[in-house]
Order: structure tokens, then sequence, then C-alpha cells
């Protein structure tokens, strides 16, 4: 993998912390990383490889950082995005907010996280419920040090301590789906273009000792192995689960079981591709007379269950910068002119299944035309649809069993987000 | 730290450290060390604090340690000297009983990266490679690799090396994985560690139990390993097969690229794995992250030089989102060109005519040229599109249009009629030079197809002293020249003005040379110029077949997984294609391949019966034994001939993939009543076993065709 050094910087390029894992390039080499940068963006070629002379700068943005890694080698590069997504992952387990702030506050912490992710421009160990073993700061608390050998370095379950010690012993399931960003398109003549869902299943475990449990979900695969494929069944793809899970068992007999991390984790994560109609579906009309006006009409109609009710539903329809004198009229919600984003949105805090709204704007533009190319943004649609999953997965069990023989709880609950829902407008 | 310049920050730093009252309290103690850090990842150079550090640094305070280290390994390059002095605190570290302390000085001590310390360093070093802890073994077998990387000539104990060996089986996978890496960089030039049959299978065995770091490394590694038996390949791929499908991008990429190595020398596994990855591949072009999504994109781009319908029923998951980054947009855009075929033509030009008003002008370029090259195959649609574009009286989308219009003109001659009826009249929205030059070849090489074409250069002529291009005013010389070849009467004069000014005002020597050579030129009459200047490079009704022939495996699967695929222009589709199309051209001028090395060879062979066979089943046929035909003219048209070359490849020298590359024409001429065929084959570089071999495939091929 080799990168062979790691840097933070800030917005302008200033490097907050930097690590040299190999010694092999030049540290001040990272200077002409925003030059670079800035050139590129000029050109409008923006990539995330960039070289200068034989280093290659890797790199990617989180918040108001940029994480780099520079290599001279010909490494593997799908290698190094995802250790510079870990660093980001591992911070923000750390810091809860990864931004230029929490690493100038915590310098220490990445000093020392820094130095156990990675050694000699290799990741060594890269789990954050593991790596709290290893760092001994945490914030401003400072304590005499722990002389405590990290139990996890001789335990069988990396990633789970032994002895946590719960008084009221449960564990929270979500079922967390979202129509993936970008992928409901529907073009301009109102056919679906491309959809697919993704979910996943989140835990919270609250539980003492070392726990075994066995979730059942209503897979396809799974009923059509035992010959009891009758009602709604769901077929996953892509399914990635959390490392904990016994991949054999889920291989023979789609039984996923495993010793949960303590605390919040991602059990597992899939893709179902299939045709999902959009769930409130978006019929606009936006007519532009130039010079004049723009009237926009935009009917929303929720195409889901009557008995389920989506939540702050958010309706973003674009309109050309230089429109003025804005005047709304709905028939439900609200709607509401934001000039910097040249948008209308149209809130509805409550939609049932199988209405339908309208919303009319008008405004009026300029005499004088912007020569501006605008780009044609499309129609976003943010919603929340509490118990309710697109795809009908469902969770049938959650068997929790310990040795101490405690009784816990297992509770679950369902939500449908709209991801990134986009609708492309005709003008 | 404000107000405070970086010299007093340091001298107040050094007062507090070295007040034996801070020192004997640790927390007070510990806290200046946290300002000394923090001062130096502010830029500060704190360096002159070197020898009070080094005092810090003997505390049973793990934390302070930890501090104090960050430091020292930050400047001990810069203080060799007194760098010694934390030697004997590091080794005493050790010993310590608890296993961080253990692991921090060990690493610490290779981080120092001072050759002078090496002697103190090996032997902590071999007592870490027994240490009970797996973590100070970890830290242990990489400090080798950091030694050896810090005096790369010396000579590295061979005991060491074999206990390296040892330690790969040891019980932590993390131990094992660093062997491998150490070992790989300690015996680089041996071609690093040695792969042999049982510790493959070992590392084979033990691949589920380590991340996906680990897998990676170990899967990378294995690609050294050539089986012994096809039984145990193919034993060794079923295994692989799990995580060839991993969800995990990275484990999914270096899985492919071990079987595409295994199966070097079986194309058809490999293009089975090829197969089997779509899936993974599919799911990491949806990652939640921009730059994996972004590999992948150039990664599929690779196999599809190999197994161009891999992707084509699921071209609608390469349409961009409005908010999708350029370079992610770009390289979809790049795919999708790849996966037209007849059925999905329509819905992809329609999708990429939406890209062309994009609000980044480079995009916007790129899927324009996209169409361009679609238009190669299905011309009518996109002439149709690319002609609507120039309606919409953009600027940078006028100019590219007409750019892509003279590239699809000059592969695809018949549509000059479109083109010509297109470009009428946009000159006044073309400001840059590209197009204008773009603009201004299309209208001398068409000037008698488009009416305007005499005012317009006129406007071009008058305003030729602000001209800044270069390139433009030479275009506009060649393209004035040819209009007065056809259209002489509405041309002279202005032809005249511009030569004038060309050879007498001009300041540039290119300019006014080619103005010169032109007006000598037309001394010479009328005959000579039109012989210069409207000679055809190629036959006018030779077409050039659409499409690269699907590349073997190999030509990529040595940069898949690196770096290579993502940098800019790396496999740039249209270098590859541009050099085929205009291989017609460098058939008989050969520009790209340097003349000298060539070697020509003129043979007559002597078929028996009239060859004549449609350009389908030759085309077919050749390619059975390897040889692409590029080129040829419609059937039943004389004198009727077939461009066509192969790459022989030397078995000996593997290494090197270049063989001899071999042009070939073949040329019927049935009004000679000679019953034959000529070859005329260009050879680079010389080999006459190889053409000789060539020459009887060749033979066999046409024998077998013309019997049938």
């Amino acid at each position: 993998m080799s990168a062979s050094a790691i840097f933070v910087l800030d917005l302008k390029g200033k490097v907050l912390i930097c690590r040299n894992y190999k010694g092999d390039v030049d540290m001040a080499e990272i200077d002409h990383f925003m030059s670079l940068l800035m050139q590129h963006e000029e050109e409008g070629l923006i990539c995330p490889v960039m070289a200068h002379g034989n280093v290659h700068f890797m790199w990617i943005k989180h918040s108001n950082l940029y994480l780099v890694a520079t290599t001279n080698k010909n490494s593997n590069a799908s290698l190094v995005y995802s250790f510079l997504y870990k660093l980001v992952e591992v911070f923000t387990e750390y810091f809860k907010e990864l931004e230029e702030e929490s690493i100038q506050d915590n310098f220490v912490v990445v000093y020392e996280l820094l130095d156990e992710l990675m050694d000699f421009g290799f990741p060594q160990t890269t789990d954050s419920k593991i790596l709290q073993e290893y760092i001994t700061q945490e914030g401003a608390k400072l304590e005499v040090a722990k002389t405590k050998v990290p139990t996890t370095v001789t335990n069988a379950v990396s990633w789970r301590s032994e002895g946590i010690k719960y008084k009221k012993n449960e564990v929270f399931i979500d079922v967390i789906e979202s129509i993936n960003s970008l992928d409901v398109t529907v073009n301009a003549n109102g056919s679906v273009m491309s959809s697919d869902i993704v979910g996943s299943i989140k835990l919270k475990t609250m539980l003492s000792g070392m726990p075994e449990l066995r979730l059942g979900l209503n897979d396809r695969v799974l009923f059509a192995l035992t010959g009891r494929d009758k009602g709604k069944t769901v077929v996953m793809e892509d399914v990635k689960f959390h490392q904990c899970v016994r991949l054999s068992r889920f291989e023979s007999d789609r039984t996923i079981s495993f010793i949960p991390p303590d605390g919040e984790s991602e059990l597992m994560s899939y893709r179902i591709n299939t045709h999902v109609k959009p769930l409130i579906w978006i019929e606009s009309v936006i007519e532009k007379f130039s010079h004049s006006r723009v009237e926009i009409m935009v009917k929303a109609k929720g195409q889901f269950k009557k008995q389920s009710v989506a939540n702050n539903v958010e309706v973003r329809v674009p309109v050309p910068s230089d429109a003025d004198s804005p005047k709304f009229k709905t028939s439900t919600g609200h709607a509401k002119y934001v000039p910097e984003k040249n948008l209308v949105v149209w809130t509805i805090k409550s939609f049932p299944g199988g209405k339908e709204f309208l919303m009319r704007a008008h405004f009026g533009l300029p005499s004088v035309e912007n020569d501006e190319a605008e780009g044609k943004p499309p129609i976003t649609v943010k919603f929340e649809i509490p118990y309710f999953t697109v795809s009908g997965i469902q969770v049938r069990y959650m068997k929790i069993i310990e040795k101490s023989g405690y009784q816990a709880l297992p509770w679950v609950r369902y939500i449908t987000q709209s991801g990134d829902y986009q609708l492309r407008t005709n003008v | 730290m404000p107000y405070i310049g970086s010299e007093d920050t340091v001298r107040d730093l050094r007062r507090v450290l070295s007040n034996p009252n801070v020192q004997s309290d640790q927390l007070r103690y510990r806290n200046t060390i946290l300002k000394v850090i923090r001062a130096m990842s502010q830029g500060v150079d704190v360096s002159g604090l070197f020898s009070e550090m080094v005092k810090a640094c003997a505390t049973v305070d793990i934390v302070q340690k930890k501090l104090v280290y960050v430091f020292l390994c930050s400047y001990a390059t810069l203080n060799p000297e007194l760098s010694l002095l934390v030697i004997n605190t590091l080794r005493k570290d050790c010993q310590d009983p608890n296993p961080m302390v253990r692991s921090l000085a060990l690493r610490n001590m290779t981080n120092l990266r001072l050759p002078s310390l090496v002697e103190y360093v090996e032997q902590p070093l071999t007592a870490g490679l027994r240490d009970r802890a797996a973590c100070v073994r970890r830290v242990a077998v990489l400090g080798w690799a950091k030694l050896h990387n810090l005096q790369t000539n010396s000579e590295i104990d061979a005991a060491v090396v074999n206990e390296l060996y040892s330690l790969l089986r040891d019980p932590d996978p993390v131990v094992m994985v660093n062997c491998l890496r150490a070992l790989e960089e300690i015996l680089r030039e041996e071609g690093g560690v040695a792969i042999n049959k049982p510790i493959t299978h070992h590392l084979l065995n033990r691949l589920k139990e380590c991340d996906i770091w680990g897998q990676c490394e170990v899967l990378r590694i294995l690609q050294r390993y050539r089986p012994q038996s096809e039984d145990e390949l193919f034993n060794i791929l079923s295994l692989l097969d799990v995580s060839l499908i991993s969800p995990h991008p990275p484990v999914m990429a270096a899985t492919l690229s071990l079987f595409l190595s295994l199966c070097s020398g079986l194309p058809a596994v490999g293009l089975a794995a090829l197969e089997r990855v779509r899936g993974p591949l599919l799911a990491a072009c949806g990652n939640t992250s921009r730059e994996m999504q972004f590999t992948a994109l150039c990664h599929i781009q690779l196999l599809l030089r190999s197994l161009p319908g891999l992707m084509g029923e699921h071209y609608k998951r390469f349409f961009c989102g409005y908010a999708e980054p350029a370079y992610i947009k770009q390289r979809k855009i790049e795919v999708l060109v790849e996966l037209v075929n007849d059925d999905n033509v329509a819905i992809l030009l329609d999708e990429l005519r939406g890209y062309c008003t994009d609000v980044n002008i480079s995009t916007a370029h790129a899927a324009i040229s996209a169409i361009g090259r679609i238009g190669r195959s299905y011309s009518d649609k996109c002439l149709e599109i690319l002609t609507e574009l120039l309606g919409l009286k953009q600027e940078h989308i006028t100019s590219a249009v007409v750019q892509t219009m003279r590239d699809l003109v000059w592969v695809c001659p018949q549509c000059s009629r479109t083109v010509c009826s297109a470009v009428e009249g946009c000159e006044a929205e073309i400001q840059d030079s590209q197009g204008r030059h773009a603009l201004l070849w299309l209208l001398g090489v068409y000037g008698e197809q488009v009416s305007s074409v005499p005012y317009t250069l006129e406007v071009f002529i008058d305003g030729v002293r602000s001209e800044a291009s270069v390139g433009v005013k030479m275009e506009l010389l060649t393209a004035t020249v040819r209009l007065f070849l056809c259209r002489p009467a509405e041309t002279q004069d202005m032809l005249g003005r511009l030569l004038h000014y060309c050879i007498e005002e001009e300041t540039n020597m290119c300019v006014s040379d080619q103005a010169l050579l032109y007006y000598r030129l037309l001394h010479c009459g009328i005959e000579e110029t039109r012989k210069v200047l409207q000679c055809r490079r190629s036959d006018p009704s030779l077409g050039v077949l659409i499409g690269r022939p699907a590349e073997p495996i190999n030509q990529w699967s040595y940069i898949f997984n690196t770096l290579e695929p993502l940098r800019p222009g790396a496999i740039e589709t249209d270098d590859a294609l541009t050099a085929s199309v205009s291989a017609p051209l460098s058939l008989s001028l050969s520009p790209a391949l340097s003349p000298e090395e060539f070697e020509d060879l003129w043979l007559q062979q002597q078929c028996p019966t009239i060859f004549r066979c449609s350009p389908q089943s030759l085309q077919a046929a050749m390619q059975l034994v390897n040889i692409q035909t590029l080129a040829f003219t419609p059937p039943h048209t004389l004198p009727w001939r077939v461009y066509l070359y192969t790459n022989t490849q030397n078995k000996h020298s593997a290494d090197t993939c270049h063989g001899t590359l071999i042009l070939g024409e073949l040329l019927v001429k049935k009004n000679t009543a000679e019953k034959g065929i000529k070859v005329t084959l260009k050879q680079q570089p010389r080999d006459e076993k190889a053409l000789k071999g060539f020459l009887s495939v060749l033979t066999t091929v046409l024998h077998a065709l013309s019997s049938e």
C-alpha cells in the first residue's frame, strides 16, 4: 500500500498535523499540494490524484480539512483511499466532529492515533474499539497512566473487551433504508431511469458479558433454502457485514450470528436493486417567459401506503438566479424562497400516503438577461417515513444468549429516508 | 500564541522545562511538554529544546513518554549526537513489563532514522521478534524493514531473515502480514520474499484471519506464485472465489489482480473472472466515497479494453448525477462511449446531450466529443444532436462542436455534406483559437460545398493583423490556397492580400515560410499546387473499421489495482482510437513509426483462385489468427484492398512485450487480368523468421478462405 506520509491540512493548505512514516518523500513536497489543487480547480479538472514530479498526492476532503497521503511508488490507490476514510472514521469516533478545531484541540490524540494506525506506511490497528485501549490520552482528561495490558492484544474477540456490565440488558436495532443518492432519476419525459435502495441495520448494544446474538430476517434466499417461501421476502445484494458476523455460517445457512461490539455499530449494510416507484412522485411544469416571469407548478403525490405518513417533506425547486418578487400558493405546507441557493423550498410537516398536494410559484424576471450559463439543477426531495421500509425487510427475531443467562430486550425500529432523491426538470 | 515570537516561546519553555520544581510535579511537567508539542505542530521551531526533552524522556508516565517520543522522532535527524542519549532510556523501556511500553520504545527507536544508532537498535529488535506480546512482535518485524531502509547497501543478517520467515507462522495475523511486508522490503534486490508452495498454502489458509489491509497485502504478494499444476491452480482459484466477490473494493480488486496473474496462461479463465467481478465492481461505482467511485471507474475502463461487452446492459449505472464532481462525470462519459450498442444508442445519446450543457466547461466538451466518437458508428443521430447544439449559440459549445465535427469528418467523409451545412455561419460565435482552427480546416477542405466560404475567409483575412494564434494563421493560409484552387475567381484577390501580409509583415517564421512556400508553389502552376494540396492521403472509398479489437488481459493486468489507471490520460481511450484510426495513413506515410527503423519488404504471393469474399468473413478469419484488419474498401470496388497489422511475440523474451510489428496491405487488381493478390508488408524491427512465419499464416488463411 505504501503511503509515505499522511498530512492533515486546513482549507488554506496549512499543515495542521503530519506524520512521516517512511521518510522516502521530502516532507516539504506538501507545499506544492495547494498550488496544484488551485491550478486544477481553475481548469475545472479537480482530481483525487495529483502528481508533482514523482510524488503523488492522494487526497480526500472532509468538512474543512484535506487529508492527504503522499507516495512515490505506484501504490494501490483504492487501499490508500480506504485508509484515508478509515482515518476520518476513527477521528470522528474520537472527536464526534472532525474539523479543523477538533484537530487543533486534540493534536496529542491525533499523534497517538496516527502512530497506532500505521507503521512504516502499512496500516496496523484500525479498529476504533481496539484502538481505544492503546490510546492513553482522552481530550483534556489527565490521569496517571494506566499500566494495564490491553486485553485485546491476546483476545480472541478483538472487537469486544471482556468484563462489560450493564444493569439493564437491552439491544436496539435500527433498520434504516434510503433511496440512494442520485440513483432515482426521473428523466424529463417522466420515466424512472434507475433506482436502488441502500439499507443498513444499526445496533446499539447494551449487554453484559460476551453475549451470542442471532438475528433473523425475511431474506428470500434463506426461505428458499428452508423451503418456506411464503409471505413477503426480500432479495439482498451486496451484503456487507461487520467483522463480528460469522460469515461461514451466513454462507452455509444464512444465519446472522455474532458477538456484538459494545455500544453503537453498523451490523450490516445491503443494497437492493429493484425498480421502486418513487415514494413521492413529483410532476412539475416550469414555464419561463424571458424578460418577464417564471411560472412554476409542482404537484407532489405520496405513492406509499395510506397508513404511513412521511415527515418533514422538503421539495426543493430550482429557480433562475436573477428571479425576483416571489409569490406562492400552496394547498398544504408552506413555500419559502431561498435566494442564496436559488431555490424554492416547499416544506410539508406531515404527508399522508395516497394524498396529492400542489404548489404554485410566480417569479418576476428582469428585462436585462443574465448571460451567465446556468446548469439545469434537478428538483430534489427530502423526507422520512417512520415504521416503514421500502424493501419490506423485517426483523423476524433476535435471540440473545449469554452464559449467565440474563433476560435481554431487543427493540426494533424501521425508517425510510429519501437519500438524495432527484428529478430532472425540463426547463 | 500571538504576540510572542518563536524565540521567546522557546526561551520560556526551556526555562520551565529545566525548573526542578516543575520536573518534580508530574502534571505540570507533562503540561509543559504538551505546550512544546503544541508549539511544534503550529510550526514553531522548537528543536533547541532537544536536550531538555531528552531528559524528560526518562519517566514512568507513559503519556509523557509518548509526547516526548513524538518530539524526538521529529527532530532526531537534526541532532544525531544528542539522540545517542535517548537510546539508553529506550533500551531500558524495551525491558519494561508492560508490552505497550516495550512496543512504543521499539517503534520509536526505529523511527529516529539515524544510521549511527543502528548498532544499538539491533539487539532489542532481535529480542522483540521473540517477545510474547504480539504487539511488540508486530513492531519488531517492521523495525527490521526500517533498519534496512536506513542503510540499503548493508547486508542483513541471514539469521534475521530466517527468523522473519519463521514468523510467517506466527499466531497473530498482523505479525504474519508485517513479516511479508518486511521481507519484501529487505529482500527487494533478490526480488522480494520467496513464495513457494508451502508458504502460499499457509498464507491462503490464513487469509480469512487478516483484516482487509492484510488480505490485500497477502493477495498482492501471492501474485508472484506460479502453481505447479493445473489442479493446484484451480484449487487456489476456488479458494479465492469468496474474496473475488468481497464487498470491500480493495480486497475484490486485489483478488482479481491475483486471478489475472495466476491465469495469465489461461485467458478464458481470466475473462470468466472479469464476468464474476461485474457485480462488485458496479457496487464499487456506487460507493459513497467519490474517490472510491473514481478508482472503480478508472479500473472499469481497463477491464473494458479486454471485454468491451462487460457492462453493456448496465449502462444506466454510468449515468451522471447533477452534483457529481467533474472528474467522475468525465470518466463516466468515457465509459458510456464504450458501452454504446444498437439497443441503447438512442437513450445514451439522449443522456449525453443533457451533459453537453453542463456548467463545467470541460465536462461539456467531454460530452460533445463523446457524441462525436459515437458518431463514427451512428453518424446520423449524432450529427443531428451536434447541429442542434450549434443552435444554442453558446461560445464554448460551438467551438467544441466544430472541433468534434472536424474529427468526425476526418474519419467518416460521408458526413461532410451535413457538417458543411451545419457549420455555415457559426464563425461569429467561435472565439478560441482551437475552434477557429477547426473551422478553417473544414472551410478549406470543403470550400466547394459551402457557398459563403469566401466571405467568411475574407473576414478572417481582414483581421489577420490582430490574430494572435500561429496555428490559426497557418490554417488560414492553407484554407485560402485550397479555396483558391476550387474557386479562383472569388479568392484570388484576398489570397494575394494574405500572402503579401504573411510574407512582408508577419514576424513569425513558420507563418511567413509557409506563405513563401505556397507562393512559390503557385508559381509552379496550378496543377502542381493541386497535386500537393489536394492529393488524397488515403483512398476515399476506404472505410475504417470502427471499434478496437479486444486487447488481451495481460496488456494491462500489471497496472491493475495500482495508481497508474487513475492518472489523467493514463488510459486515454482517445489516443488508442486515433492511433488506429489514422492507421491507414501511417501505413503509407508512417509518421508515428520512425521510418529509418522500417524495413520494407515487397513480396508477391500467388493465390490460386480469385479472391472474393466479404470483408466480415475475412476479418473474422484474420482475427482467429490474431491479425487485425483495420480498413478495407467496400466490396466489388477495384482495386480492392485491405490493410491489416499484427504483432509477433517473441517467446524467449517475455519480459519485453515488444515483438515485431507487421503492417500489411492486400491488393486485388482484377483489371490486370492477373489472378492474384499483391501483398505488401512492412515490418519493424526487421525479423526474417517472424516475417516468413507471418506469411505462411497469412497464405493459409487466404487459401482457406478462397477454397470456401
